[in-house]
C-alpha cells in the first residue's frame, strides 16, 4: 500500500491484555485524527491460550479486516509465543513486511535459528527485546500491567502515536464507563481494580508505566 | 377483551352466519359456565373433524366450556390430532410448530402482560403427549422452571395418534406400537411428578371419565396460573382409532385406567393453597 | 415492565437522514446495541452462542437501563425463536440474535415466522457450522436461509449494522410486507472489530409498533374472534388445501418483493455500484466487499481497472439490478466467505452468459481474505480475458 498504513500484529497468552493493548493503541490513533480498525483473533476466551489482536492505522479509510497477514509491526507479549509455538502464524514473523519491527517481551534474548536470523536480515527488520513484565512488576507491582508497558514500548520505539493521545486512551479505557469489555476481560478488569483503591490510582500507575516504558525504550537497541 | 366486543354490529347482523350470531349472543363469554351447563349455551367448539369416540375431542369440549374467562383467553396448540380441532374454536388460538407450544405461550404471555397490565389474559397450552413430553419436553419444563404463568394441558393418548399410532414417552412399558414392535422398553414418563418438582403450583392427573371434575380442575388450573404460577393438567384421552376401541367404549377405557395408572391425583403447592383459601375457592 | 423509555419517537426517515450523528469508535456488536436502543422494541430474547453473545449481553444492558421493557434468556435457539414468535403474534416488536449452529438449531422456526407473517428482526452474526467444531467467521448459514421467506440484508461495516438494524424494524412492519428481516453481519470480522461509526446522538427513537395496523390479526383477544372454518383444510388432501398452501407461499414471496420499495426508500438501492464501466467487476456481499475494495486499490496501482457491486440485499434477490449492472462486464469475480459459493450460484442463476463468472476466491473455516489473494485472482481473470 502506498498510503501511510501501519498494520500491527500482537501475539500473547490469554490474560496478558493483548486485546486491551490493541484497543488502547486503536483509540489513541483515532485521537490522533487517523483511521483505525481493531479486532481480536477470534478464539474462545481462555487464560494462557494463544491470543492475538490486530490494529490497522492509516491516514486513509481502511476497509481490510480480519487477521493481519502482512504486518509492519509484530509485538510478542510472551517468549512462549515463540519458544512454545503459542502463535497462530508459524513462524511468528511470517508475512512481516520489509523494514518491519518486532518487539518481544523478554528479559533475555531468545535464541533464534540461523534460518530465522537470515530471514530477519533479508527483510531488514529491527528486533527489540523489552523487559515489559519486569518493568510492570517494578512500577505497578503486577504482571497485569505488562500490556501497558508493551504499549509504551511500541510508542517509544515506533513513534506512531502521540504520547498525549495514548494517555487519553488509557484514561478512557480504565476510567470511563463507556467501554464495554467482554465477559472474561471484565472479570480481569475487576481483579486489577481491586488492587487499587481508586481508579485514579490505577490510572496514575498506568501513566507511570507508560512513561517509564517510553523512557526505557530510547535506550533499547535493535539486536539486528 | 371487553365483553362488549363480541356484540354484533347491527348492520352486519343479517349478513353473518347463524352460527356466529349464536356465538355472539349466547357464547360462554362471562366465564361462569360449567360442564353442567352444557346444552344451555353456544359452545366455542361444536363441530370438529376428530374421530368418533375421541376422548381428546371430549376433553377439548369440556375444557372450552370451563374457561374462567374465555373473552380473554388465548390457546396455544401444537401439531397432532388436537391441532385439527383448534381452527374451529371461537377464540384466538395459535398453531406454530410441533413441540414449541410452551415457548410460544411464554412469548404470548410475557407480551400480553406488558400490553394489558390492567387485564387478566389467560394463556392455555393444549397439546398431546408427544408434543409435551417428547419433542417439546425441554420447553415444557423450562417454562415451569421460569415460572411462566401459563396452564399446560396434556391430552395423553399414550401414543402418536395423528401419525398412525407410534410409541411415545407416555406409552406404558411393554405396549406394542409402531416403532416399538417388540413392546416399549421403558416406563411411562412421570411428567406429573416432574411438574411438582419443576415449579408447577398445581398439577393434576385425571381422565375424561369424570367430566364435572375435569371441568372444575381445568378452571382451577387456569385461575392459579393467572395469579400464582405454572399449572399442569394431564388428561388420559385413550384413542379409539389407534387402540382399536369401539367408539362407544372409549370413555370406559379411560374410566378403567383410573383403577391403575390414572388414579386421580392432585398436587397443590402451599402458595396455591393459600391463594385458594384467600379467594374462597377452596374446592 | 421496567423504566420508561426516555426517548422521543421520530419516523425512520428522520432517524436515518436528519438526526444529528457523531463518530464513535465502536464494535459491530455495540452498533447493534445502539440501533436497538433507538428501535423502541417491546421485548428481546437471548441465548448464548459465540460470536453473537456479546450483542445480546449489550441488549441486556439496554433492558437494565430501561430502553427495552422485557428481556430474558431462553433455553435453546429453537425455543427462543418460538418465544420470539409468540411475542410477535401477541403484538410486540421483538428483537433477537443468533448465529451458525444456533441458526441451524432454530431452523424450523424461520419459515414459520414468514408463513405467520411475523415482522421479527433477527441479527445473524454469521459463523461456521459444525462439524468439526468451529466458532470462526463464515457465511455458510446464509446459504441455508435463502428459502425461508425472510428478507435478508447483508452488512459490510458497523455503520451498515447500525442503519440496517434500525431500518429493519420498519421495513418488516410495513403493512404490505409484514415478514421477518434477517440482518446478517460477518461474525468477528464486523461484530468484534472496532471502527468509526456515525451514531445518532439526539434523544430519539422509532415510533412504537402498532399491532392493530398489522395485516394479520394479533393474537390478543382484542379483535373479535371467529371460528376460522368448519372443516379445516390443514392436513386434508383436497384441492382447497393444496391451493391454500401454494398461494400462501406465493404471498409470502410477494411480500418480500413488495419490500423492495421500502428498502430503497430507507437504505438506498439494493446494490451499490462503483466504476460500472470497468471490464472486470467484483460482485460481493458482507465483508468480502471490504476486502474487494482493498484489492481494487491494489489493482489500480498496477493499472488494472476493476469495478464493484456491493449486494446489500440478498432476499428479495436484486435480479434485475445485478443483470443490468453486469451487462457490459467481461469478467465477473465473486469472492465469498463460505465453501458453497451461494452468491455466485445466485448470480449465475439470473445472468445471461454466466461463463463470465469467476467464482473465487472462497475463504472458509474462519480465515481472513487477504486483498493480495483477491488481486491474484483478478490478474488471472484479466489474463484469461486478454488471451
Amino acid at each position: 500500500m502506498k498510503d501511510s498504513r501501519i498494520f500491527i500484529r500482537m501475539s500473547g497468552l490469554g490474560g496478558q491484555g493483548v486485546v486491551t493493548a490493541a484497543h488502547i493503541i486503536g483509540v489513541a490513533a483515532v485521537k490522533d485524527a487517523k483511521y483505525a480498525l481493531v479486532n481480536p483473533f477470534f478464539g474462545a476466551e481462555k487464560r494462557l491460550a494463544p491470543t492475538e489482536s490486530y490494529v490497522r492505522i492509516s491516514s486513509e479509510k481502511i476497509y481490510d479486516r480480519g487477521e493481519v497477514n502482512y504486518p509492519d509491526v509484530i509485538m510478542i507479549f510472551h517468549p512462549h509465543v515463540i519458544t512454545m509455538g503459542k502463535s497462530y502464524t508459524m513462524p511468528f514473523y511470517q508475512g512481516i513486511r520489509e523494514n518491519g519491527t518486532i518487539i518481544i517481551n523478554s528479559d533475555e534474548a531468545v535464541a533464534f535459528s540461523d534460518e530465522d536470523i537470515a530471514a530477519f536480515k533479508k527483510k531488514r527488520l529491527s528486533l527489540y527485546f523489552v523487559p515489559a513484565t519486569k518493568t510492570a512488576m517494578s512500577i505497578s507491582g503486577t504482571a497485569l500491567a505488562t500490556n501497558i508497558v508493551m504499549v509504551g514500548m511500541f510508542v517509544g520505539i515506533t513513534k506512531t502515536i502521540a504520547e498525549e493521545s495514548l494517555r487519553e486512551s488509557i484514561a478512557e479505557r480504565f476510567g470511563a464507563k463507556k467501554f464495554v469489555a467482554s465477559g472474561s476481560t471484565a472479570a480481569l478488569d475487576d481483579a486489577i481494580k481491586k488492587k487499587y483503591a481508586k481508579i485514579e490510582q490505577l490510572l496514575e500507575s498506568n501513566f507511570k508505566a507508560v512513561s517509564e516504558a517510553i523512557k526505557l525504550s530510547s535506550a533499547i537497541k535493535s539486536v539486528i | 377483551m371487553s365483553k362488549r366486543i363480541t356484540e354484533m354490529c347491527p348492520a352486519l347482523n343479517d349478513a353473518m352466519p347463524t352460527e356466529y350470531r349464536e356465538l355472539v349472543e349466547n357464547g360462554p363469554w362471562l366465564g361462569d359456565k360449567t360442564v353442567k351447563d352444557l346444552g344451555t349455551f353456544k359452545e366455542l367448539l361444536e363441530e370438529h373433524p376428530l374421530c368418533a369416540g375421541c376422548n381428546l375431542a371430549l376433553s377439548l369440549k369440556i375444557i372450552l366450556s370451563s374457561l374462567p374467562n374465555p373473552a380473554d383467553t388465548i390457546i396455544v396448540g401444537s401439531t397432532g390430532c388436537s391441532s385439527l380441532g383448534f381452527m374451529q374454536v371461537g377464540i384466538h388460538n395459535i398453531h406454530s410448530l410441533f413441540g414449541n407450544q410452551n415457548a410460544v405461550a411464554t412469548g404470548v404471555k410475557r407480551v400480553l402482560s406488558m400490553r394489558f397490565p390492567d387485564k387478566k389474559k389467560d394463556v392455555v397450552v393444549m397439546a398431546g403427549d408427544g408434543a409435551t413430553a417428547d419433542i417439546g419436553l425441554d420447553m415444557t419444563i423450562h417454562s415451569w422452571f421460569r415460572g411462566e404463568k401459563i396452564t399446560t394441558i396434556m391430552f395423553d393418548n399414550e401414543l402418536y395418534a395423528n401419525t398412525g399410532g407410534q410409541e411415545s414417552g407416555m406409552t406404558p412399558a411393554g405396549r406394542v406400537a409402531y416403532m416399538a414392535p417388540l413392546g416399549k422398553k421403558f416406563p411411562k414418563i412421570n411428567l406429573f411428578e416432574i411438574a411438582k418438582t419443576s415449579g408447577c403450583h398445581y398439577a393434576v392427573l385425571l381422565t375424561t371419565a369424570n367430566t364435572v371434575r375435569l371441568g372444575a380442575c381445568v378452571k382451577k388450573a387456569i385461575l392459579l396460573a393467572r395469579d400464582v404460577g405454572p399449572t399442569y393438567v394431564q388428561i388420559h384421552t385413550p384413542c379409539p382409532t389407534n387402540l382399536k376401541i369401539p367408539p362407544e367404549e372409549s370413555i370406559k377405557v379411560a374410566k378403567d385406567s383410573e383403577k391403575e395408572r390414572y388414579a386421580f391425583n392432585e398436587y397443590v403447592s402451599e402458595a396455591a393453597k393459600s391463594f385458594l383459601e384467600n379467594t374462597g375457592n377452596k374446592k | 415492565m421496567s423504566k420508561k423509555n426516555p426517548l422521543t419517537e421520530k419516523p425512520l426517515d428522520y432517524m436515518l437522514f436528519k438526526a444529528k450523528r457523531e463518530k464513535q469508535f465502536i464494535t459491530g456488536s455495540e452498533a447493534v446495541r445502539e440501533a436497538v436502543r433507538r428501535a423502541n422494541i417491546d421485548i428481546a430474547i437471548s441465548y448464548p452462542i459465540t460470536p453473537q453473545s456479546e450483542t445480546m449481553h449489550l441488549v441486556g444492558d439496554l433492558f437494565a437501563e430501561g430502553y427495552v421493557p422485557e428481556y430474558f434468556r431462553g433455553e435453546n435457539e429453537f425455543a427462543v425463536m418460538s418465544q420470539v414468535a409468540g411475542a410477535a403474534m401477541a403484538g410486540a416488536r421483538v428483537f433477537t440474535a443468533t448465529c451458525g449452529p444456533g441458526t441451524m438449531r432454530a431452523f424450523e422456526v424461520f419459515p414459520m415466522w414468514s408463513g405467520s407473517r411475523l415482522p421479527v428482526v433477527c441479527s445473524f452474526m454469521t459463523r461456521g457450522i459444525n462439524a468439526p467444531l468451529t466458532i470462526q467467521p463464515d457465511t455458510i448459514e446464509m446459504a441455508f436461509l435463502l428459502e425461508t421467506g425472510m428478507i435478508m440484508l447483508h452488512c459490510e461495516t458497523a455503520r451498515d449494522i447500525y442503519d440496517f438494524n434500525l431500518a429493519a424494524f420498519i421495513i418488516a412492519e410495513e403493512k404490505d410486507v409484514h415478514i421477518p428481516v434477517g440482518v446478517f453481519m460477518d461474525g468477528f470480522f464486523v461484530t468484534h472489530t472496532r471502527e468509526l461509526v456515525d451514531i445518532i446522538t439526539e434523544d430519539v427513537c422509532l415510533p412504537k409498533y402498532n399491532p392493530q395496523a398489522a395485516p394479520v390479526p394479533t393474537i390478543d383477544m382484542e379483535t373479535p374472534p371467529a371460528r376460522l372454518m368448519r372443516d379445516p383444510f390443514v392436513m386434508k388432501s383436497n384441492f382447497v388445501s393444496y391451493v391454500a398452501h401454494a398461494s400462501w407461499q406465493q404471498e409470502v414471496r410477494a411480500a418480500a418483493a413488495r419490500s423492495k420499495k421500502h428498502i430503497k426508500k430507507y437504505l438506498g438501492e439494493l446494490i451499490e455500484i462503483e466504476n460500472p464501466a470497468a471490464p472486470t467487476i467484483i460482485v460481493a456481499s458482507g465483508t468480502a466487499v471490504s476486502q474487494a475494495r482493498e484489492a481494487i486499490k491494489l489493482a489500480k496501482e498496477e493499472n488494472i481497472d476493476v469495478g464493484l457491486i456491493k449486494v446489500k440485499v440478498v432476499r428479495p434477490f436484486p435480479k434485475d439490478e445485478i443483470v443490468a449492472a453486469l451487462s457490459k462486464a467481461k469478467k465477473i469475480i465473486i469472492p465469498e466467505f463460505n465453501i458453497a459459493g451461494w452468491l455466485a450460484k445466485e448470480v449465475a442463476a439470473v445472468l445471461p452468459d454466466n461463463g463470465r463468472i469467476v467464482a473465487t476466491p472462497r475463504v472458509y473455516g474462519g480465515m481472513t481474505m487477504p486483498p493480495e489473494i483477491l488481486l491474484e485472482d483478478i490478474k488471472q481473470a484479466v489474463r484469461k480475458q486478454t488471451q
